[in-house]
C-alpha cells in the first residue's frame, strides 16, 4: 500500500526511475480502453482494405474471403491485362489532360487570388470578397454539377453567354471538345476561394519590415510582390505543387461521374470512373483493384521524384 | 492584424488607377462566384412562363412560389432530408468522440507503445486500399444496403485525430498533474479538463464533419442501392444530373402531378430544389467559415 502511494507520487513528480510502475500500467490500460473502439474502426476500415489489395493478384470470386484455401493466384495477369488493354491509352491520356489543365488553372488560381486580395487594403471590402469566394466550396458537388449541367444546356446561362461571342447554341454537356474546359473551370470555381485561405494566412504573417525595406529600395507594387510576397510563399507553394503533381493520376472522380455521359467517354473516362463502372457495376473486382494499385504506385513514384526535385531546387519538401 | 495592415498600406502606395483596377477585379471574382447561385434563385421565383425561357437575369420576372409549393409535397425529398439529418447528427457526435479519445491517449505522457501507435495512424494517411477492396469489405460486414454504411466507416478521421491532438498539446500538463494529485483518474482528467478546454477544436471538427456529411453522396451511391436510406444528395443527383429522366419522374407521383398541372418547367423545379436544399448551407457558411480557416491554418502548421 505504502509503495503504491509512493509510486504514484514519484511518477507525477520528476523523471521516473523504474520503467513501468504499477500505476503507469493501470493508467495505460485505461487510456487504451478509451482508444480501443476507434483503433478497431481504423484497423477494420483502413487496414483490412489495404490487405484486400491482395485480390489484385488472384482470381477473386465474389463472396469468398480475400485469402482462402482455394485462392486462384494469377500473379500479374490483371496488371498486364490493364496495361495492354484497349482502353489503357485513352484512360491515361484523359487523366493526364484533365490533371495538367488542373495544374495550370486550378493550382495557380488560389495563389493569384491571394496575391490580389493582398492588394485590397480596405478590410471590410476584402472580408466581403473573401466570404463570397468561399461560397462554392460549401455547395455540394452534386448541386454544382447540376447547376453547370443546366447552364451549359442549349438555353442555359453559360451557353447564352457564349452565344453572344458567336459560339453555337448546343448542349455542351455532350460535346467532347468542351468537356475538359467545363470540368476544369468548375473545379477552379469551386475551389479557388477556399484554396486561397492558406496562402492569405501566410502572406499576412510576412514581416512588414521586409516591405518597408523593399519600399526604401524603391520597389514598386509588382517588385514587392515578386521580391517579398512570392519568396514568402515559396515553401507552401512547393509543398502544394508536390501534392498536386503526385495526384496527377487521381482526378476528381466525383465530379466526372456526375458530368460525363457515354457521349463524352472518349475525353472524360479516367481511371477512377473506369474502376467504378467495371468494378462496382460489373463486378470485375480483381481487375479493377489491379488498376487502382497501378495508379497508386505511379502516383507514389511521381510524388517521390517531385519531392526529391523540390528538395534540391527549393530546399523544401514533404519529407 | 489590423494594425499591421494599416501599417502596410502606408508604405505601399501604388498607382491609384492600378489600385482601382485591382479592386474591380476582386469584385468581378466575387460576382462570378455568387451570381450563378443568385441566377438559380431568381429563376426559381419567377412566373413559370418566364422561367421556361431561362432569360431572367437581374430580378425575378413576376413572383411565383409554385415550384416550392410542389417541392414541399414531395415525400421522397423529405425522407432524403431526414436521412441526411440522421447521418449529420450521428457522424458529428461520433467524430468528436473518436477524435477526442485517441487524441487524449496520444497526449498522455507515459503512453506505452507510442511509436507503434503513431505508425499505425500515419500509414493510412498515405496508403489506402481503394474503392474496390473497401466496397467488398462493406459487403462482407453486412453493411451494404444499410444506413450504417453511411455512419460507421465515417465515424473517424485520422486527420481530425491529429488536429485535436495538436490542440491538446497546448493544454498545460500542470493542469492534469494537479488533478491527479487531487485524486482524479484518467477518465476524470479527460472529462473535467480536456473536454471543457477542447471546445474550440471540437467546434472546428464538428463543422468540418457537418459540411462533409451534408455534401457527401459517393459513399451512398456505392453502398446504398435503394432509395429508402439514401441521403439528400442522392435525391438531388436523380433530379439534377441523370439525363435520361425528367424531374417529375424522380419525384413522387403526387408531387409530379401537381408540377404538371402548374406547368412548371424542368429547370424551374430543379432550381427550386437547389435553393431549397442548399439554403441551410448558405445560411450557415458565413458562420462556419472561421472554423474552416482555423482548422486549415492549424493543419498546415502541423505539417
Amino acid at each position: 500500500m505504502f509503495r503504491k502511494i509512493h509510486n504514484t507520487k514519484g511518477e507525477s513528480g520528476t523523471k521516473q526511475k523504474k520503467k513501468y510502475g504499477e500505476g503507469i500500467i493501470k493508467e495505460n490500460l485505461q487510456v487504451y480502453a478509451l482508444m480501443l473502439p476507434t483503433l478497431l474502426l481504423i484497423l477494420i476500415f483502413c487496414y483490412v482494405p489495404l490487405y484486400g489489395i491482395i485480390i489484385a493478384f488472384e482470381d477473386y470470386v465474389p463472396g469468398s474471403s480475400f485469402i482462402g484455401k482455394d485462392v486462384d493466384w494469377v500473379g500479374l495477369k490483371w496488371f498486364k491485362q490493364f496495361i495492354t488493354g484497349h482502353y489503357f491509352a485513352r484512360l491515361i491520356k484523359n487523366t493526364l489532360v484533365l490533371s495538367i489543365l488542373n495544374l495550370i488553372f486550378g493550382f495557380t488560381a488560389p495563389i493569384l487570388f491571394a496575391l490580389l486580395l493582398d492588394q485590397i487594403k480596405h478590410l471590410k471590402y476584402k472580408k466581403f470578397i473573401q466570404t463570397a469566394s468561399y461560397m462554392p466550396y460549401f455547395i455540394s458537388t452534386v448541386v454544382v454539377a447540376g447547376m453547370v449541367i443546366s447552364f451549359v444546356d442549349t438555353d442555359g446561362l453559360i451557353t447564352s453567354l457564349l452565344s453572344v461571342f458567336g459560339f453555337a447554341r448546343e448542349n455542351y454537356r455532350t460535346n467532347s471538345g468542351a468537356f475538359p474546359w467545363i470540368y476544369t473551370f468548375t473545379n477552379v470555381w469551386k475551389g479557388f476561394g477556399f484554396g486561397s485561405i492558406l496562402y492569405c494566412s501566410i502572406i499576412s504573417s510576412i514581416d512588414p519590415g521586409l516591405y518597408e525595406a523593399a519600399k526604401l529600395d524603391g520597389a514598386n507594387r509588382w517588385q514587392q510582390v515578386w521580391h517579398v510576397t512570392l519568396p514568402g510563399l515559396k515553401a507552401v507553394i512547393a509543398i502544394n505543387l508536390i501534392k498536386t503533381v503526385g495526384d496527377i493520376l487521381s482526378t476528381n472522380t466525383d465530379l466526372i461521374l456526375l458530368f460525363y455521359t457515354p457521349a463524352t467517354y472518349d475525353v472524360a473516362d479516367v481511371i477512377g470512373t473506369y474502376t467504378y463502372r467495371l468494378g462496382i457495376l460489373e463486378g470485375q473486382y480483381s481487375y479493377t483493384t489491379a488498376a487502382g494499385v497501378f495508379t497508386s504506385l505511379i502516383g507514389f513514384a511521381i510524388t517521390y521524384v517531385a519531392n526529391k526535385i523540390s528538395n534540391k531546387l527549393a530546399g523544401v519538401g514533404l519529407w | 492584424m489590423k494594425n499591421r495592415n494599416q501599417y502596410k498600406s502606408k508604405i505601399k502606395e501604388g498607382n491609384r488607377a492600378v489600385t482601382a483596377i485591382l479592386y474591380l477585379l476582386a469584385a468581378l471574382m466575387a460576382f462570378i462566384t455568387v451570381y450563378p447561385m443568385y441566377y438559380v434563385l431568381i429563376l426559381s421565383l419567377s412566373e413559370p412562363q418566364y422561367a421556361a425561357t431561362m432569360k431572367v437575369y437581374t430580378i425575378p420576372k413576376g413572383f411565383n412560389l409554385g415550384a416550392y409549393e410542389v417541392l414541399v409535397t414531395d415525400t421522397k425529398m423529405w425522407r432524403a432530408y431526414a436521412n441526411t439529418f440522421l447521418y449529420v447528427i450521428a457522424n458529428t457526435i461520433l467524430m468528436v468522440i473518436t477524435s477526442t479519445t485517441v487524441a487524449f491517449g496520444l497526449n498522455y505522457k507515459k503512453l506505452i507503445g507510442r511509436k507503434f501507435l503513431t505508425m499505425f495512424l500515419l500509414i493510412p494517411m498515405y496508403f489506402s486500399g481503394g474503392m474496390i477492396p473497401s466496397f467488398l469489405l462493406i459487403v462482407k460486414l453486412g453493411l451494404y444496403d444499410s444506413p450504417l454504411s453511411q455512419i460507421i466507416p465515417a465515424a473517424f478521421s485520422i486527420w481530425n485525430i491529429i488536429l485535436v491532438r495538436s490542440y491538446f498539446r497546448s493544454i498545460p500538463d500542470s493542469l492534469s498533474e494537479a488533478a491527479k494529485i487531487d485524486g482524479a483518474g484518467i477518465l476524470q482528467i479527460l472529462i473535467k479538463i480536456f473536454v471543457p478546454l477542447g471546445k474550440p477544436i471540437f467546434a472546428v471538427i464538428a463543422v468540418y464533419t457537418i459540411v462533409a456529411t451534408w455534401n457527401s453522396w459517393f459513399k451512398a451511391m456505392l453502398y446504398l442501392p435503394h432509395t429508402d436510406w439514401q441521403p439528400l444528395q442522392m435525391h438531388l443527383r436523380r433530379i439534377l444530373v441523370e439525363t435520361t429522366r425528367t424531374v417529375t419522374q424522380a419525384m413522387d407521383p403526387a408531387a409530379a402531378k401537381e408540377a404538371a398541372a402548374r406547368e412548371l418547367s424542368n429547370a424551374q423545379l430543379q432550381y427550386a430544389m437547389i435553393i431549397f436544399t442548399t439554403l441551410p448551407v448558405l445560411f450557415a457558411y458565413p458562420f462556419f467559415q472561421r472554423y474552416f480557416v482555423k482548422g486549415m491554418v492549424m493543419g498546415s502548421l502541423k505539417e
